[in-house]
């Protein structure tokens, strides 16, 4: 414990020059903006700051994308409270208490309430980070391919479910969709070219980044200029640092959102949204005051800031334990990371030891100059929010171009991010969720390389890839979460409910 | 997208997603084994793409007769309702934006990169900010604001990624 403390001390100091300051403030509060306006995501920034990193050092870079990421989920509360609109996904619970408090003349409150929550989550988040990355690591030493491949099932399974609640048979297509966009290209077995059509430029696969700069920024674009215009309704901000007294009031709230936003960031592809969402529901079922929920709950917004902010940490998790992002951004973060030659996974722990280490330092610093920025700027910045999406969507666009062209100056990978970004703005009007499509493009060259590997170990026999203990239990849980979600079974296990309670009520005999 | 028309786009998807599934499953059976180069049978490059492709085909299936069960596959696809589609304000919205973008990346390359990002920008703000009713003389500000904006950022994009990311633009 002491000697993680001293390393982390020692990385944090080996930060603390100017240069490294100036890159913390300028990248978190540029995250903050890409956040604060709608149409922009925090994929969509960690993507194009990727390309505009690639030729740092690896510490320099990734620590700007880390800055990144968590500014722009933060960031997008402001836009979630002023215009009832969530500046990225994972903002979304807050705008059902943030706005009717900024209604209420109470923007600056519940936007002081948002920065502290966000800060307070992302802290016990990074502690999360530091404590559970190594075991993680430890444990996915003793994962062979058999364990590999059912992960990587397990991840498609739990992402489609939990990002399409209403329809997960639509996130399960989304999945294996992406799962085969990874299969085009040359395979790494015998390097034979499949679905490229004798296409020279498909054999070398189709690119995760311009696929995601497609599908989170062109998509957005389009879909930004269909909407109509939107309208702020308050632009008077009063008080904004919240009296420490009315957080401590909140301690289980902040303590629960942390620990669920953190758990839920950690699976697979799920990501931020999900993680406040989650957060937001367990804080108004434990709530004294639930009928405030959804009329301007202070509670209800720290609930879902803490949980959002948290799950940026827990979606780090199993990027640097695993190599499996935990949501969209972190995808991009991960391929960041790869671009710049870190090879993360059970192994980062060995090549690099001092890596996690680092990212746990580099997360405290971007999360400080979160709040810093996030208290101090608040009138300034919104400011940015009067820019008529006309004037600022083609920029956008023109920066999703040389975003997509910088990684390998070709102009086929900026057709492939406008292909992906026409293909994720019919997912989004379809109500296909787009996050298991891209976790499938990451986990396809796993799932192919390990269901093979297993194959050739067991001579096509494929019983140990079901009775190995590990694997068993990803299975089960594989076959759970399927048919939890089928109608017989909701029906049955209501019927069992109903019985339940009427026996506990004495009615049955 | 209300659930009816939701529903008639499920039915249209699930056919696609159905095609696309049997397509995937059988260029995937067709790929060579390279046995005859003595490798691992279970090494062929076509198993998973094979497993894939049935998958896609399943769900696809399973998508299909949810559709008709909702009856989805009542769809009205007259000239008539294309046009009511055509003629909405976000769809032009939309179109004006997809067309100016596709022809974008459609010129890069062909055209130099400052002036068709500098054009892009341009004709992005006028396409949505110029009323066609009034007269241009009396829009002359908007017309030199957005042309001033498109040449800062189209100068700005170029000399950044040229000078400082050192990337040959395209």
């Amino acid at each position: 414990m002491l000697q993680g403390l001293t390393e982390l001390g020692q990385q944090l100091l080996g930060f603390l020059t100017i240069r490294y300051i100036f890159d913390i403030l300028w990248s978190t509060q540029l995250g903050i903006i890409v956040g604060m306006l709608p149409g922009l995501t925090a994929t969509m920034g960690v993507a194009l700051m990727t390309t505009l990193t690639y030729k740092f050092t690896t510490d320099h870079a990734v620590l700007i994308l880390i800055c990144m990421y968590i500014g722009a989920i933060f960031g997008g509360s402001r836009t979630a409270i002023l215009i009832n609109i969530p500046g990225t996904p994972a903002n979304a619970a807050t705008t059902v208490d943030g706005y009717p408090l900024a209604r209420q003349g109470r923007a600056g409150e519940a936007m002081g309430i948002a920065t502290t929550g966000s800060f307070l989550g992302s802290l016990f988040g990074m502690v999360m980070l530091a404590v559970f990355t190594p075991i993680i690591g430890n444990a996915a030493l003793n994962f062979y391919s058999f364990e590999y491949f059912w992960l990587t099932i397990f991840g498609i399974i739990i992402c489609g479910t939990l990002t399409a609640p209403k329809d997960p048979l639509k996130g399960w297509i989304a999945g294996f969709f992406g799962l085969f966009v990874a299969t085009i290209g040359m395979e790494g077995m015998h390097a034979y070219r499949r679905f490229t059509f004798g296409n020279i430029d498909l054999g070398g696969g189709i690119a995760l980044l311009p696929a995601m700069i497609g599908v989170f920024g062109f998509s957005e674009v389009l879909i930004t200029m269909k909407q109509p215009a939107i309208k702020i309704v308050s632009r008077k901000i009063e008080k904004v640092i919240p009296h420490p007294r009315e957080i401590l009031k909140y301690w289980s709230t902040i303590i629960r959102s942390g620990f669920i936003g953190t758990v839920i960031g950690a699976i697979p592809g799920v990501g931020e949204d999900i993680g406040a969402w989650v957060s937001y529901d367990f804080a108004k079922k434990a709530s004294k005051q639930p009928e405030e929920y959804g009329k301007g709950s202070i509670e209800g917004v720290l609930a879902a800031e803490t949980g959002n902010n948290a799950a940026v940490a827990g979606a780090i998790i199993p990027v640097l334990s695993l190599g499996i992002p935990g949501s969209a951004p972190a995808a991009v973060l991960l391929g960041a990371m790869i671009i710049h030659g870190i090879r993360p996974g059970p192994l980062l722990m060995i090549e690099h030891p001092d890596f996690v280490i680092q990212v746990v330092a580099m997360f405290f610093l971007a999360t400080c100059a979160m709040f810093i920025l996030g208290l101090m700027l608040i009138r300034v910045f919104i400011k940015i929010l009067l820019i008529p999406r006309q004037r600022l969507m083609p920029v956008i666009f023109s920066l999703c171009v040389i975003g997509a062209y910088a990684l390998s100056s070709r102009i086929f990978d900026i057709w492939v991010m406008a292909v992906f970004g026409l293909i994720g703005y019919v997912m989004k009007e379809m109500d296909y969720p787009v996050a298991p499509a891209v976790l499938g493009i990451i986990l396809g060259d796993l799932l192919d390389k390990n269901l093979r590997r297993s194959l050739i170990l067991t001579k096509g026999n494929i019983i140990p890839l079901f009775t190995r203990p590990i694997s068993f239990i990803l299975v089960l849980l594989i076959v759970f979460t399927i048919v939890s979600r089928m109608k017989f079974f909701e029906q049955t296990t209501s019927f069992f409910k109903n019985r339940l309670r009427l026996l506990l009520r004495g009615r049955v005999h | 997208m209300k659930p009816k028309n939701m529903d008639k786009a499920d039915f249209i998807t699930s056919i696609f997603l159905v095609i696309f599934g049997l397509v995937i499953f059988l260029i995937s059976i067709r790929m060579p084994t390279f046995r005859n180069l003595g490798a691992n049978l279970y090494s062929a490059p076509g198993i998973v793409p094979t497993m894939l492709g049935l998958i896609i085909f399943i769900l696809g299936m399973t998508l299909f007769f949810r559709s008709v069960a909702r009856k989805g596959y009542k769809i009205d696809y007259s000239l008539n309702s294309i046009k009511k589609i055509l003629i909405k304000r976000p769809i032009q919205r939309f179109l004006i934006a997809l067309f100016l973008s596709l022809s974008s990346v459609f010129l890069l390359g062909k055209v130099d990169y400052f002036l068709l990002t500098g054009g892009y920008i341009f004709i992005f703000i006028l396409a949505y900010e110029l009323d066609i009713k009034k007269s241009i003389l009396k829009q002359k500000a908007k017309i030199v604001f957005s042309l001033a904006e498109a040449i800062l950022i189209a100068g700005s994009i170029a000399l950044v990624f040229r000078y400082l990311f050192l990337v040959r633009l395209p």
